[in-house]
């Protein structure tokens, strides 16, 4: 469904790419959810880009509600967050600086191994994207699971949703209005839910870093 | 809290009726359609069967539990009206994940059990509560997101050849012959891996013995006993659009690996437990890790790895309901606390000793029955498997017992006033022991031809 060049997907493929690669080396919550905003905006244009090459108002409508939800309200209430519990800096890595980098270079080398080749027959005019899309997934998940704080984690899962979506653009895999807005809804609801744990996890660890909770222990 | 109960069972008995109905059209007519948007086939309504009768027993037994709870002050009103509406949201998005025509509502239902139910996980507000939530929700959401993944390539051929609509599970199993194989392969993966967490595979249960064992009694009795069984049923669907597109060896191969795998692994955390809420939880991935070696061995395998879900079912949802009333007469959950079980309470004893004794896999119950028939299906093409899985059944029936007989024997202690704690707390776990005792020594004929058809394509 996708109307952009290869050197534009590209393009719009290494900016969420560099956006999750600088999540990693950012010390600050702010910058981290300042990354997601970007993200998200980027995603968003695409699909304003796609509508008006297509005329679809159901795109257009969907390119709207994700910049609405993903790249206004969900930074909007993550940095509400960070301003009433003041964690202003994200906290620790359970990796240091340099294996984090080395497996961060390892994730990116395993998207572009020759396991994954055979997937760009979902879109062989789409250049170096599609394994770049891939390397944001993994990326992702990796950011989950080796930051400690609480917004981490849920930006590296929305990170996650947002690689996702890029991939299905960049092979033009995007369904139709219905389930695309069922999705957004979804997502709206677990950034609230979200959000009301890591207030209570703030209430109850006096802290959002996941290494405070240690009460689940084998008894 | 009477009406509030009195609402709670009312609609319990509506929904089992409605859904006996609905049963009742499938195995006279194949499947039941309503409107085109929802559909239950012979698959669905086994697992939706299971859904409501077990959603009726933990409905019925929350009336009494809370109250009780509400007397003790561990709770307030208000928190059980909350309850009961998280409770209702739980189970209306089980059964919109069963009866959806479309792989992609499926996803969006089971994504909302996770959203409600995370709330019931941290019910009690305590630290240990919250922390369990919180992992439940991030590595299921991890995992549902890789499951959506999977499902996007499934529906690639559809959205390439300019299709819009929803794409329902009958049009991606006419279109599968035409699937590339190397895709569907990778798109299963990622199917078994994401959904695959939700049902609390290893090695993705991490979540699972947490979030079953702080979660109040009932509750961990659905999540064990039913929603399992529907993250189960996504991946069995779109097993059978995989062995349509590439055969079935490529996914039966993956059914033995995580089967087995969570059959040892669960094992020793079984024997060595000394929780057994958690024992519980970890007994659930064991036996998901059995039904999953059941449709992995194929053919006779596939309908007793289906009948083992029910068993399963019944059993731990009995199990959870029982161990609630054991938290409020002793007021604890490690085992070296509960002691004297048969004297304090003896009909919970004697019902949860029945129920442990069917999870262990004694004869003459149906899970022995089911244990026996899955390995024997296998025996002969994966000896290896089955030697290994009996291996591990001989050391939970070992831990099993060696927990059961401590926390049923033995002197209680003095303070602890004996008797059971009214109707409503014992009166689901009889009707659900007396399901899983009658269906171990007599299967309906109509019961019968309706496993056998959901399991006719595995």
């Amino acid at each position: 469904m996708h109307t952009l060049t290869p050197q534009s997907l590209f393009f719009f493929e290494t900016i969420i790419y560099a956006s999750v690669i600088f999540m990693f080396l950012s010390k600050k919550n702010f910058t981290a959810i300042f990354l997601y905003s970007i993200q998200s905006l980027v995603i968003a244009i695409a699909l304003f880009y796609s509508s008006f090459k297509i005329h679809s108002w159901s795109l257009m409508g969907i390119a709207i509600l994700v910049l609405l939800v993903k790249a206004v309200v969900a930074p909007y209430f993550f940095f509400w967050l960070v301003k009433k519990h003041r964690t202003q800096f994200s906290a620790s890595t359970f990796l240091n600086g340099p294996t984090t980098l080395i497996v961060l270079a390892l994730l990116t080398a395993f998207s572009y191994s020759s396991f994954w080749q055979s997937l760009t027959v979902l879109a062989p005019q789409s250049g170096g994207a599609l394994p770049l899309a891939l390397a944001v997934v993994f990326i992702s998940i990796f950011l989950v699971v080796d930051r400690r704080g609480v917004l981490s984690q849920m930006i590296g899962i929305l990170s996650l949703e947002n690689a996702i979506v890029s991939f299905t653009y960049i092979t033009g895999l995007e369904a139709s209005a219905g389930p695309q807005l069922g999705i957004l809804f979804d997502i709206s609801v677990w950034i609230g839910i979200a959000i009301v744990f890591a207030s209570m996890i703030y209430r109850h660890f006096g802290s959002l870093d996941t290494s405070e909770m240690k009460f689940l222990k084998e008894e | 809290m009477v009406s509030l109960g009195s609402i709670a069972i009312g609609v319990s008995v509506f929904e089992f009726l409605a859904v006996l109905k609905v049963v009742l059209t499938v195995i006279k007519n194949g499947a039941y359609n309503f409107y085109g948007s929802l559909s239950v086939d012979y698959l669905g309504a086994v697992i939706i069967m299971i859904l409501v009768l077990v959603s009726a027993m933990a409905s019925a037994y929350s009336v009494g539990y809370l109250k009780i709870e509400m007397e003790k002050k561990i709770i307030g009103f208000s928190r059980a009206r909350q309850y009961f509406i998280l409770l209702h949201l739980f189970i209306l998005a089980m059964f919109f994940a069963i009866m959806t025509t479309n792989p992609m509502l499926m996803w969006i239902a089971i994504e909302a059990t996770t959203l409600s139910t995370a709330f019931l996980i941290s019910f009690y507000n305590k630290p240990s509560a919250i922390e369990a939530a919180w992992k439940y929700l991030i590595i299921n959401s991890i995992g549902l997101l890789l499951g959506f993944f999977g499902i996007l390539l499934f529906l690639y051929p559809f959205a390439s050849g300019g299709f819009q609509g929803l794409v329902s599970w009958q049009a991606l199993s006419a279109g599968a012959a035409a699937f590339d194989p190397f895709i569907t392969k990778i798109a299963f993966i990622f199917i078994i891996v994401g959904f695959g967490t939700k049902v609390g595979f290893v090695p993705m249960h991490t979540w699972l013995p947490e979030a079953h064992s702080k979660a109040p009694a009932p509750i961990s009795s659905l999540l064990s006993g039913v929603l399992l069984n529907v993250a189960f049923l996504a991946v069995l669907r779109f097993k059978g659009v995989t062995d349509l597109a590439i055969g079935q060896a490529f996914s039966r191969n993956l059914f033995i690996f995580f089967g087995l795998l969570s059959i040892v692994v669960e094992g020793f955390f079984i024997f060595i437990q000394k929780n057994y809420k958690r024992m519980l939880a970890y007994s659930s991935i064991e036996h998901m890790g059995v039904a999953a070696l059941g449709f992995g061995f194929g053919g006779a395998g596939a309908f007793a790895g289906l009948m083992h879900l029910i068993y399963h079912s019944l059993a731990k949802s009995a199990l959870f309901l029982s161990a609630g009333n054991i938290l409020l007469k002793y007021s604890s959950t490690k085992m070296e606390n509960v002691k004297g079980m048969i004297k304090v309470l003896p009909l919970t004893g004697i019902l949860f000793f029945i129920s442990f004794l069917t999870l262990a896999g004694v004869p003459p119950f149906g899970i022995f029955i089911t244990e026996f028939s899955i390995l024997s299906a296998g025996v002969s093409a994966h000896p290896l498997p089955v030697i290994i899985a009996l291996l591990a059944f001989v050391l939970v029936f070992a831990g099993i017992l060696k927990h059961v007989v401590m926390m049923e024997f033995g002197e209680a202690r003095e303070e602890i006033p004996k008797g059971e704690a009214g109707t409503l707390m014992v009166a689901p776990i009889i009707i659900l022991v007396a399901f899983l005792i009658t269906f171990s020594f007599y299967m309906p004929e109509a019961a019968r031809i309706l496993l056998h058809n959901a399991t006719l394509n595995y």
